[in-house]
């Protein structure tokens, strides 16, 4: 009874693998985010090391650790880890979401394909819904994702008056 | 009176001077070095286990530190500005210590053991280790 209910569940088990591999999974440790405030061209940081996984059902993941942009100043590096962003608290920053439109991609033909995302954006510890318009471009079947969306950074908790309200998030990761 | 005077403007010429000098000092800053650092030598495979075992106090031991990690190089890369790129393995084949190079590393390839310094960014669970401003030792 015992063995029975084991080998059940290993069926199981790997039948459900075999359904996760039939999926097409595309990532990259080393996409490009770049955070940037649309008043002021100096406050601009670049991120180059997002780790992001794209399936060709729509789901879609980026995760990024915020001691990983890299601003021009080295004096704006530090007021954005310390006294805005609380990096040491708050390492990494996660979105989890989807493309909604994904059936209108086509992964195996080269082209530039417009997309919508709805996801949870989790920054600063805060977690709050954001949609975006994008473009997924493929060339030789590996995709290319980009996205350009705005957030108030105080919906995440984060109040830097002096500087800026709005961030311009840009999205730029090539998968392999 | 006259001395009262030279002594104000003296304090106000000394403080313009350190004024400017500030001024200067903040948009002219040097980015780290991290070359000119002490590192904490680890190999890759003790840096990812601390933080799988731990996040929180991997975090306290390594986020921002200077490390000095030895390692074999799982595959070598370019990311989208040009600068290159080695995943170091570790037990886990999914999971990677992922370094950016400030400084060319020369010819490295899959199989290589080598010895680099870097600063340690966090951790991405289930995908790798993050280490930039990365700089050949041996």
């Amino acid at each position: 009874m015992k063995i029975a209910s084991i080998v059940t569940y290993l069926t199981i088990a790997l039948l459900s693998i075999g359904q996760v591999e039939a999926q097409k999974t595309f990532g990259t440790r080393n996409g490009q985010i770049i955070f940037q405030s649309p008043s002021d061209e100096d406050v601009k940081a670049i991120n180059n090391e997002v780790s992001s996984r794209l399936l060709d059902n729509g789901t879609l993941t980026f995760s990024l650790l915020i001691k990983g942009f890299k601003f021009k100043m080295a004096e704006m590096q530090d007021h954005f880890n310390t006294q805005y962003l609380q990096s040491t608290q708050f390492p990494r920053a996660d979105f989890t979401g989807n493309i909604t439109n994904i059936k209108s991609v086509n992964f195996t033909k080269d082209g530039s394909y417009p997309v919508q995302v709805t996801g949870n954006l989790t920054l600063h510890g805060v977690t709050q819904k954001v949609a975006a318009n994008g473009t997924i471009v493929i060339t030789k079947g590996k995709p290319l994702a980009k996205a350009n969306f705005p957030i108030q950074i105080k919906d995440f908790g984060v109040n830097a008056p002096d500087v800026t309200e709005k961030v311009t998030i840009a999205v730029n990761c090539q998968y392999q | 009176m006259k001395k009262w005077m030279k002594v104000l403007l003296l304090a106000v010429g000394i403080g313009l001077i350190a004024g400017l000098l500030l001024v200067y000092w903040i948009f002219n800053k040097p980015h780290r070095d991290v070359a000119k650092e002490m590192g904490i030598a680890l190999s890759a495979q003790q840096l990812y286990d601390s933080f799988r075992t731990n996040e929180a106090s991997a975090n306290s031991q390594y986020l921002d530190k200077a490390i000095e990690l030895t390692g074999t190089v799982a595959d070598v890369s370019t990311n989208q500005e040009g600068q290159k790129v080695v995943n170091f393995s570790t037990n886990d084949p999914l999971v990677m210590i992922n370094c950016t190079f400030k400084t060319d590393p020369g010819n490295l390839k899959a199989g290589d053991s080598i010895t680099f310094k870097g600063i340690c960014t966090g951790y991405i669970p289930d995908a790798n280790v993050v280490i930039n401003e990365g700089v050949l030792i041996k």
